[in-house]
């Protein structure tokens, strides 16, 4: 009534639990003493990583291992960036690749939930008897791309910045000096309106943004000769000066900070060498 | 030979409070199976990884049990409790650390083991329940993960809970019920707190501790595998003839044993 | 005697009653959440499913076990009968009354210490238990010029104190057409996953005032940002980018002795319009990330109680 793979794989067992039974050797103290060397190896990690994250750390200041705590906990905070632990960065940057409202519960759950049900029932659905990984060449190829995409989503979960005013603003004085405008305060100013306003939730300046929406790059704008007044025009109703724009009217920010923006956008005239 | 008779008395009487307790118990003979059951003699370095996982989770079973003892969970006092193991508390910091450390060390550890026992294909007959195990072991891990976190009650831990919280309420139809009955209510409030605090620490390391017994019967029960491309491995396939005197000479080649 | 036993185990195997009994105490459990009557249609179909489900078990005994003590007696013909008889009675008359009486009891015994707990630990998240429903007082409106938006941080419930502190956005819109105060107030928590959003443009802290436990920093934006996974919204909490589901959620608002007065928190489709003259498609309050509108509303068909 078995089947054949079954009565293949019951033969199979039947040779392996003589095999360790004649040809074996005592768990104790053969394998037992590498599992303690191993066992000693995490235990002074641990004790390793607790030590210098003591000596490197002093409350809330950031040592080597980042600091002992973060300031406490306020539900009501308008400027913290929420990251979770490192082992969940890959769900963080799942999040952020699912960017359509639609599409929000496939990252959030479809997708998570797929997989843990793929790797729960694996011993189900492979069921040949072949152990050696090289004969196993579908199982070695996902194997391989699921720890890449799991490695490259987990880095850029860690190194992901959001463009917003409270991480941007200390950008300023880099492209200051890169852009060549440091000389030019009302440049400067304008440029930390520009890094407080969410430009750089769409647009991209030296590098930094989040390029959204197709929105173009400007760290050399000012190269354009497009003039202080277009600017003005442009950032109160973009579409009027680039129709089909999507970008939406900054008008809101009153007259004084849109000539600001607009001498900082002007000067930007792309790094000076 | 009075000397060797001597010598017999005193190991007689070193040994007899093992005797007295096997004779009552039978704990005694458990154990010496335990210790001296065979392995495959080509058992890997990689293999070492289970018992090192088990290792890190003894590390937070340890730890965490005395950081309660400082701990309150309780929003008001939570990060002030924190800061005071961390600062004030003589060692707070080492057995904090530790705690924290182990358990980043303990995930990864799983991953390692889960990638050595998928690299083996030792999930394959008979292993597969305790492939399953393994995974919800995992899962188990990743929650102790998701709920420790919230514990120190610092900004960080607030709104990853926040969040971790949320992605649950998209959950189609019952991801709402299922946020909620985590927040303790409409929204992240004292109970939220003290609900993580005793998954974290009572309800998930019990079923953990549950699992982690099931998943070690299972080794004892069906053994561990040979590395397969180890030419000695326990259960290679035998030419059908049974010439076996040809092949003693052939299998016990030192030379594949132990390739670390 | 093996095929008996077999069969045996095949028809216990194959009932369906076990199952009905499940699914109707699962019913109780979740009508307990959601509504009474569920409560009833479940116990309808446990008590059912549960007294066909021993009268089954009972009723399996009888030809089986006359098979095995048949067999039992290893080929004696003429007192098979009496012996299968009192193996019937043995069964029947005692081991099949332990073995129902041990299983009903035990599962007495699991229910009443496990039902409890479970409600304990679950129910109390959906009664609303310990929400405060208090108004609470932002100031006089002077705090709040009229275009300009405020950045307000408040606590929502005295009871639970910092752990309810929030923070809304809220602009003075001036008189309506109807010539009744309007006020904008735009809940701070993204509606993708929960981060705080922050407003885009510059602060003026040093305009800040407070009053009470409330702060008020007036802000210019020209839209909101999530720092998290990268929403943006307009300056009526529309989405314009990123992954957000609906509006930013909103507050109602009243007027009391001059001073502007939080009301009830709700979730908004979108927002037509600005200002004053906006019309917002309303609904009640529901968890970030879920749809309030459009045809994926009917993955979250179920409201939560206690909400």
């Amino acid at each position: 009534m078995a089947s054949k793979r079954q009565q293949e794989y019951r033969a199979q067992h039947k040779r392996y639990k003589e095999d360790v039974a004649k040809e074996g050797k005592p768990f104790f103290p053969y394998a037992i003493y590498h599992d303690t060397i191993m066992s000693l190896v995490v235990v002074v990690v641990i004790i390793g990583l607790a030590v210098i994250w003591k000596y490197t750390a002093d409350g809330t200041e950031a040592g080597m291992l980042g600091p002992l705590y973060e300031a406490k906990a306020d539900p009501g905070t308008t400027n913290f960036v929420p990251r979770p632990d490192w082992f969940f960065y890959f769900l963080f940057y799942l999040l952020r690749i699912f960017k359509w409202p639609e599409t929000v519960v496939l990252g959030t759950v479809g997708i998570p939930t797929l997989l843990l049900v793929l790797l729960m029932t694996l011993p189900f659905y492979d069921r040949r008897p072949e152990r050696a990984v090289l004969r196993r060449p579908v199982a070695f190829v996902a194997a391989i791309l699921v720890v890449i995409s799991m490695g490259v989503l987990t880095w850029k979960g860690a190194t992901a910045k959001e463009s917003l005013g409270s991480e941007t603003l200390s950008l300023v004085p880099g492209w200051a000096e890169q852009e060549g405008f440091a000389g030019n305060p009302v440049a400067v100013e304008g440029a930390g309106l520009f890094a407080e306003s969410g430009c750089l939730n769409c647009h991209v300046y030296l590098g930094a943004g989040a390029q959204n929406l197709g929105a173009p790059d400007l760290s050399a704008e000012g190269a354009k000769g497009r003039g202080i007044e277009w600017q003005v025009a442009h950032l109160k109703n973009p579409s009027s000066k680039t129709p089909g724009s999507q970008m939406p009217s900054f008008a809101s920010l009153g007259e004084e900070n849109l000539i600001k923006i607009a001498t900082f956008l002007e000067a930007s005239k792309g790094p000076v060498k | 030979m009075a000397k060797s008779a001597r010598q017999a008395q005193i190991e007689k009487a070193a040994l007899y409070p093992l005797d007295w307790t096997e004779e009552r118990t039978g704990l005694v003979g458990y154990t010496k199976w335990f210790l001296f059951r065979h392995v495959p003699r080509d058992v890997n370095w990689m293999q070492t990884l289970g018992a090192a996982t088990l290792t890190a989770f003894l590390v937070q079973a340890i730890t965490g049990v005395f950081l309660a003892m400082y701990y309150k969970p309780d929003p008001n006092s939570a990060y002030e409790s924190i800061q005071n193991i961390s600062n004030e508390v003589t060692l707070g910091w080492l057995v904090r650390g530790m705690h924290k450390w182990g358990a980043s060390l303990f995930i990864i550890l799983m991953f390692l083991h889960m990638a050595r026992t998928f690299l083996f294909g030792a999930y394959k007959y008979p292993r597969e329940l305790n492939w399953v195990i393994g995974v919800l072991l995992l899962v188990a891990g990743m929650a102790e993960g998701f709920t420790g976190y919230l514990l120190p009650w610092d900004q960080t831990a607030y709104w990853a809970t926040v969040v971790g919280i949320n992605i649950n309420a998209t959950a189609p139809f019952a991801g709402p019920f299922i946020a909620q009955f985590l927040q303790g209510g409409a929204q992240i409030g004292p109970d939220t707190l003290a609900k993580f605090y005793s998954l974290h620490m009572l309800v998930i390391p019990g079923g953990i501790m549950a699992m982690i017994g099931l998943h070690m019967y299972l080794v004892l029960r069906l053994g561990v595998t040979s590395p397969p491309w180890s030419k000695t491995a326990a259960g290679r396939p035998r030419p059908d003839a049974e010439p076996t005197g040809d092949r003693t000479g052939l299998t016990r080649e030192p030379s594949s044993e132990e390739t670390s | 005697m093996t095929d008996a036993a077999d069969n045996e185990e095949e028809t216990r195997g194959h009932s369906l009653w076990p199952i009905g009994f499940a699914i109707g105490v699962a019913c109780i459990l979740i009508g307990l959440v959601v509504s009474w009557p569920a409560v009833l249609l479940g116990a309808a179909i446990t008590i059912v499913s549960g007294v066909l489900w021993i009268r089954e078990a009972a009723g399996t005994h009888g030809p089986v076990d006359f098979a095995a003590g048949d067999a039992l007696d290893g080929g004696t013909p003429s007192p098979a009968l009496a012996a299968a008889e009192g193996q019937h009675l043995e069964t029947h008359g005692r081991a099949g009354f332990l073995t129902l009486a041990t299983i009903g009891l035990g599962g007495v015994i699991g229910a009443a210490v496990t039902l409890p707990s479970i409600g304990f630990a679950v129910l109390p998240s959906f009664t609303g238990e310990g929400i405060e429903t208090n108004p609470v007082d932002l100031g006089p409106l002077e705090n709040f010029p009229e275009g300009m938006f405020v950045i307000t941080t408040f606590i929502g419930s005295k009871d639970q104190g910092e752990v309810s502190r929030r923070t809304a956005y809220i602009r003075n819109n001036g008189l309506s057409a109807a010539n009744d105060p309007s006020f904008t107030i735009i809940y701070s928590r993204c509606v993708h996953l929960g981060c705080p959003v922050q407003p885009n443009g510059p602060k003026f802290e040093d305009k800040m005032v407070t009053y009470r436990d409330v702060t008020l920093t007036p802000v210019q934006p020209a839209g909101f940002g999530c720092p998290c996974h990268g929403g943006a919204y307009d300056t009526e909490g529309n989405r314009t980018a990123g992954p957000p589901v609906r509006s930013l959620d909103r507050y109602a608002f009243s007027i009391v002795d001059g001073n502007l007065v939080l009301g009830k928190h709700f979730s908004v489709g979108t927002v037509e319009g600005t200002a004053a003259d906006a019309k917002i498609s309303r609904y009640g309050q529901a968890y970030p990330g879920v749809h309030v509108d459009g045809l994926e509303r009917w993955l979250y068909p179920i409201p939560v109680p206690g909400a």
